[in-house]
């Protein structure tokens, strides 16, 4: 018999303030990271241990052999962040962790410890959704972003374009139908020979190379706020089929303009649609220096209050974590110690 | 000195607490999977039913395994954070020991055999010897076959004992061969904590990152990676 698994239950609201410290803890996927964020917006401290060397050879992440890494290095990766923060475990309010969506294997590693610190120091455990936590990135870093918010949170695993009404109250403007534009990234320097990490190794040779040398495909540009990018990643691969001598800068940087030209041009139409105060990106993906550049320049012809979460906000952190752990404890309260993982877990969404 | 036990190697999840007048209190539950979200709750029911305070205990001790790498993870990761928040030392005993412990009185061979999943088991040899047992060979990996094999390579009677040993009971229905019934299927947290103790008087422990999990097999990934480089 297989048991549903337990969402987090609530044991009502505890009143947070600007002194509530909140130690994070994440590993959902292949980084192992801890930090200590005071009043929800203060980050004290931010430990990120990267497996990407790890799994470098694979090409992609290998779910067991990032949960072996993550039970190695949580702990010290733990210690080191309580040391940065100048504060010792029962000085903290709460004890969060990122509960879902994920690996599995890597999710139980961080809930459990979570849990058991938690449970050491008699102070709340918080399960936080990742990606609700990457929503919280820009508002940890700009606290005076007004709601409502479109975030455009693009990663490996997610292209989505989310409004932000309220704290805790989402709604899914769009979303990919097919490849997340960090997969895309990932597949494309893969077929170009540029190796794993994708994003960060197109970002770089794209530099070298003409953006408007070839016009791949923008799909769905025109209408809706919905992305498509397989047809995008097999057109490459024709491309390069047909024009063997094609400069390989020059493929990845026309590439690359074609997926920010349409996550760009989403995003504004999605803010001008809702009547948004402000836009922001989040997730792996928004690390890309293109995407970047463009994104504000958007942002400052439109007249939105744009705003790019540093590198290390936008991909995998702990600080995230924790900042939006501040949130639901004042508004839902701890979670269950019986709490487990949910490597499916999507976001609250609103939906009428 | 107390310590407290968290074993969750195998479909069982456990937790005990106790010292020098032996176990306090233990829970053990068997059902669903759920180690990560059974385990938290039954560490603060046992601290409740032994009425011990967590800040009182002197040791965490876990079972490192071979077992089931998800499973075995959650007890290892909360042990660890349990040790580093209170600052105290830990103890690993291998998953195999926790099996063949209780049959110490058993005046022959014990095999205890854990079912790794996928066809295979992880096995090891021990004897009893004043006080407890002794392991003979080292933990290992392979079919029910291979372990069938090596049972017939040696003489003199043998009791088998865990999940494995049961699971493929038809491989070892030899006259020389017995398993041992349904309440030595899994390692136990009693067990555990009773090892513990025999370690801790010897100061015989680690700290947290010093824990090393007994896997026995390698990620896939790492085994297509060195079939693909011929290594
Ligand atoms: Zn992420």
């Amino acid at each position: 018999m297989i048991l549903p698994t337990m969402t987090p239950s609530s044991g009502g609201p505890v009143p947070v303030d600007v002194h509530t410290k909140i130690l994070g803890i994440e590993t959902s996927c292949d980084e192992t990271a801890a930090a200590v964020v005071v009043g929800g917006t203060a980050v004290r401290s931010s430990v990120v241990s990267s497996q990407v060397d790890i799994h470098a050879r694979f090409g992609g992440v290998v779910p067991e052999i990032a949960s072996r890494a993550h039970v190695d290095l949580l702990t010290p990766v733990i210690a080191e962040a309580l040391v940065e923060a100048g504060l010792d475990g029962p000085d903290l309010d709460a004890v969060a962790a990122t509960y879902g969506p994920g690996l599995v294997g890597s999710l139980l590693v961080g809930v459990s410890t979570a849990k058991a610190l938690a449970l050491v120091w008699d102070v709340p455990f918080v399960a936080v959704n990742h990606l609700e936590a990457h929503l919280y990135a820009a508002l940890l870093e700009d606290p005076s972003l007004e709601l409502p918010l479109v975030v455009l949170l693009v990663s490996g695993g997610h292209t989505m374009l989310i409004s932000m009404e309220h704290h805790g109250h989402y709604r899914l403007l769009g979303s990919t139908l097919d490849d997340a534009a960090g997969e895309a990234f990932d597949k494309v320097a893969r077929y170009l020979g540029l190796g794993y990490p994708g994003g960060p190794a197109i970002d770089r040779i794209a530099m070298e190379g003409d953006p408007y040398a070839i016009d791949f495909p923008r799909a769905m540009k025109g209408e809706g706020l919905d992305f498509s990018f397989s047809g995008l990643k097999t057109a490459v691969v024709n491309h390069v089929r047909k024009h063997p001598d094609a400069s390989t800068a020059d493929v990845a940087a026309s590439f690359q303009e074609a997926v920010v030209d349409v996550l760009v041009t989403k995003a504004r139409r999605a803010a001008q649609q809702i009547g948004a105060k402000g836009l922001v990106l989040g997730g792996g993906v928004a690390a890309n220096s293109q995407l970047r550049e463009r994104f504000l320049s958007a942002c400052v012809s439109d007249g939105v209050h744009g705003f790019l979460p540093s590198r290390e906000m936008c991909t995998d952190n702990a600080a995230m974590v924790a900042s939006a752990a501040w949130y639901r404890l004042g508004s839902d309260g701890p979670s269950g110690l019986d709490c487990g993982a949910d490597p499916n877990l999507r976001l609250p969404l609103l939906t009428d | 000195m107390l310590i407290l036990g968290l074993e969750s190697a195998t479909a069982q999840v456990g937790c005990a607490i106790g010292g020098h007048e032996g176990v306090l209190a233990s829970s053990h539950s068997a059902r669903g999977k759920r180690h990560a979200e059974n385990l938290t709750p039954a560490i603060r029911f046992v601290c409740e039913q032994a009425r011990v305070e967590l800040s009182e205990i002197a040791c965490v001790a876990v079972d490192n395994g071979p077992g089931l790498f998800t499973g075995l993870r959650v007890g290892v990761a909360s042990g660890k954070a349990i040790a580093q928040a209170l600052r105290v030392p830990m103890i690993a005993v291998s998953s195999l020991d926790l099996l063949a412990f209780p049959l110490r009185f058993a005046n022959r061979r014990i095999a205890a055999v854990i079912d790794a999943r996928r066809g295979e088991v992880f096995w090891a040899f021990y004897r009893p010897v004043p006080g407890g047992v002794q392991r003979t060979t080292e933990p290992t990996v392979g079919t029910p076959e291979d372990l069938a094999a090596d049972l017939l390579a040696q003489p003199g009677e043998t009791l088998l004992c865990g999940d494995g040993a049961l699971r493929y009971a038809d491989r070892f229905d030899r006259p020389n061969l017995e398993i041992a019934g349904g309440d030595h299927a899994f390692p136990s947290a009693r067990a555990l904590v009773q090892l513990a103790h025999a370690k801790a008087l010897r100061e015989d422990w680690v700290r947290p990152h010093e824990i090393e999990l007994l896997y026995l097999r390698k990620p896939d990934a790492e085994i297509n990676w060195s079939t693909r480089e011929g290594a």
